[in-house]
């Protein structure tokens, strides 16, 4: 029996191992190859003990200074796109929670189905329609893409939520003379917060990584940091390979810190409702 | 009349949907900018220099004009240039097209160069290499002014064939194999080194080994396979490598960027790039051989007439203007000054392959490129890897599949070449 729960455990701790060094280990190389010298790299067989450099940070500030140009659109989009999906999100998912009806129910699938769609599938047939109403190349086409591509599970999330909130709380505070907008923004934003920064925890990563959209639709005002990063991987002088995962390094770092934050918040969000009736 | 549940007038609301509907129409305001807008790789903008060594300091002083420019990589830059030029009208004036993607279709998105040049002449047009002008001449318009080059080259790591007791270079194709050979072994650093390494993924390799023969894999006249013998004796050459190690194992998934890191690691000692590349290879912050990884033209087979030229391919970037661009005299007026002896040469200086003969000839550059004289002399008789026509990338693609089932030997040589010529024919341009 003993031996049993031993091997169980052993098993466990080995399936645990292996996922984690499928997740990780290219992250690791990642980071740890931006602080070794260049020719350290690729060194076969690899070389383990090297004398860590910045100098691949230093030649990604002064080499490719449109990397934290674009780093900054990443962040002012993310920040604009995060903050238009949990509003809207919160308040179509208050308003799928507190009211009934076919029409309403019907919408639901329809929600679903816009998550189904390929982005690609409405890209190009969009781009003449966001050049022709001269949005191309700014900050605003993405966010409001990127919002538009999580209300529907921003909605379905936010409903969950929501539905844990005692309807009492809306009455009472009706009773007390609170229209909707108020009793939204008193009791039900406060008491769904954590659903709320689920949600954001989404698009934040989703708007953090995205490439389609921005290829498509920025240029040069706009343009975010993994469309430098693009370029950077296919540069027709030679791939810097230093200078590409220090610009990866600077890349994910943000939003790793970010995640591992809001994890709790993204469990709540991913579990929220299971246990529910 | 004020909504009891939501505490929202009419008039707040009309007002809210007015500051919004005004926000959205200033918005393209602010996208806009008085610049010459340039879509291009990024390599395009560095080499015509910033700050104090900006080659076009004195042309936008001039012209009271600041560039900006959008850069993709290679392929996302075609792709979005073709999107822009569909337009009604496109903010890009000038755009860098590669000499591979011109079908008729597509040049006719762009401006036909010919009558601009005419009226006001790019300085002594005919130092241009010919060549790079004709792959931008479609249907007898020419609609890109050349501005970039990338030839292929041999490079070979001189240590290496020191060290396996080699004293030149090869000379003909069989010697580059037989060198290939010895060369696969176990360096005495313990590295274990690979003959000769190349993608697997791209068209030029199998067409320079065909024409190394004599063949070619689609001529400038659309000819498919016109030399089916010397097509085989080039896949069967990459075959035999493979059998003998001199190409590696991993052969089949073997991509461009490891073509550079392993010759710079010692992992290989023969690789098929562009001359451009030299500096790349032999950057001591990147290579484990500095100053020792050499080029040579590719090698032609040793039963070629005596006489015939060993084409390499050569890709060239050109200029071009978008029919619906909405600044081409400004555009043209770039296009010249960038196309200009001067800047040329300036370029090229920065590491850009220079379109015009007598750069080659400079001094300077000469100091600075140790390979420029051997690119010139291939440049004169290199040509594209095949002719853009719109089933283009499928052909290629069913190229490299059958040469893959070739030289890993799950295929004989000469059924991949007629599989070749089966699917491929159907694809050709009528």
């Amino acid at each position: 029996m003993r031996i049993d729960r031993l091997l169980i455990g052993l098993g466990k701790g080995l399936a645990v191992a292996v996922l984690l060094a499928w997740s990780l280990v290219p992250i690791a190389f990642v980071v740890i190859s931006s602080f070794k010298p260049g020719r350290d790299i690729f060194a076969v067989p690899p070389r383990h003990a090297f004398s860590p450099t910045l100098d691949h940070y230093a030649a990604l500030w002064t080499r490719w200074g449109v990397f934290f140009d674009g780093l900054w659109n990443s962040l002012l989009i993310t920040a604009g796109a995060t903050a238009l999906a949990v509003i809207a999100s919160t308040c179509a998912g208050y308003v799928y929670s507190r009211n009934a009806g076919r029409l309403l129910n019907g919408s639901v699938l329809f929600l679903i189905v816009v998550r189904l769609i390929p982005p690609i599938v409405i890209t190009l047939p969009l781009f003449p329609i966001v050049n022709l109403l001269g949005l191309n190349d700014t900050h605003l086409v993405l966010m409001v893409l990127y919002a538009t591509f999580f209300v529907s599970l921003g909605t379905v999330l936010m409903r969950t939520f929501i539905d844990q909130i005692p309807r009492e709380l809306d009455e009472a505070a009706q009773i007390d003379g609170a229209g909707r907008l108020t009793i939204l923004r008193r009791i039900i934003v406060p008491l769904a917060a954590p659903g709320i920064l689920a949600v954001a925890v989404f698009v934040v990563v989703f708007a953090w990584n995205e490439f389609l959209f921005a290829f498509i639709f920025t240029g040069t005002n706009a343009k975010t940091a993994p469309l430098v990063i693009s370029e950077m991987i296919g540069s027709i002088d030679g791939v810097d390979w230093g200078i590409l995962f220090a610009a990866s390094t600077v890349q994910l770092a943000p939003v790793l810190l970010f995640v591992v934050f809001m994890n709790r918040f993204l469990v709540a969000g991913l579990t929220a409702g299971a246990t529910k009736g | 009349m004020t909504d009891p549940r939501t505490g929202l007038t009419r008039r707040r609301l009309l007002g809210t949907a007015l500051g919004g509907a005004a926000t959205m129409a200033a918005l393209p305001t602010w996208a806009q900018t008085r610049t010459l807008n340039i879509l291009s790789h990024a390599v395009h903008e560095r080499v015509l220099g910033a700050g104090d060594a900006d080659l076009l300091s004195a042309w936008k002083s001039d012209n009271g004009a600041t560039l900006s420019f959008t850069t993709f990589d290679s392929n996302p830059l075609q792709d979005r240039l073709f999107r822009e030029a569909s337009l009604p009208a496109t903010d890009y004036s000038v755009g860098y097209l590669i000499d591979n993607r011109p079908t008729s279709e597509i040049a006719a998105l762009f401006e036909p160069l010919g009558p601009r040049n005419a009226a006001d002449p790019i300085e002594d047009f005919a130092d241009i290499a010919p060549g790079l002008i004709q792959g931008m001449t479609v249907d007898g318009n020419l609609i890109g002014i050349p501005v970039r080059h990338a030839t292929q080259g041999l490079f070979y790591n001189e240590a290496m064939l020191e060290e396996a007791g080699i004293t030149a270079p090869p000379e003909t194709l069989e010697e580059l194999i037989e060198q290939a050979n010895r060369l696969t072994f176990t360096s005495a650093s313990g590295t274990p080194v690979t003959g000769m390494v190349l993608a697997s993924d791209l068209a030029v390799f199998p067409v320079m080994f065909a024409r190394a023969f004599g063949g070619d894999f689609i001529t400038a006249d659309f000819r498919l396979v016109p030399d089916r013998g010397a097509m085989e004796q080039g896949l069967s050459a990459l075959r035999s490598m493979f059998e003998t190690g001199a190409l590696p194992r991993s052969y089949a998934t073997t991509r461009n960027d490891d073509m550079v890191s392993w010759i710079q690691q010692g992992r290989a000692a023969f690789t098929v790039l562009p001359f451009a590349r030299h500096a790349q290879l032999n950057n001591p912050e990147q290579s484990n051989f500095p100053g020792r990884i050499k080029a040579i033209p590719f090698p032609g087979s040793a039963s070629l007439p005596a006489g015939t030229p060993m084409s390499a391919v050569v890709e060239a970037w050109a200029m071009v203007i978008p029919r619906n661009a909405t600044d081409k005299d400004l555009a043209w007026s770039y296009i010249r000054e960038v196309s200009s002896k001067r800047v040329t040469l300036g370029m090229a200086l920065n590491g850009n392959g220079p379109v015009r003969v007598s750069s080659y000839a400079d001094p300077a550059l000469i100091e600075r490129n140790p390979v420029a004289e051997i690119e010139a002399r291939v440049l004169a008789t290199a040509r594209g890897a095949f002719p853009p026509f719109p089933e283009a990338a499928r052909a290629q693609a069913t190229m490299l599949e059958e040469v893959q089932l070739a030289v890993l030997g799950r295929k004989s040589v000469a059924d991949a070449v007629s599989a070749i010529i089966d699917r491929v024919g159907p694809l050709m341009p009528a």
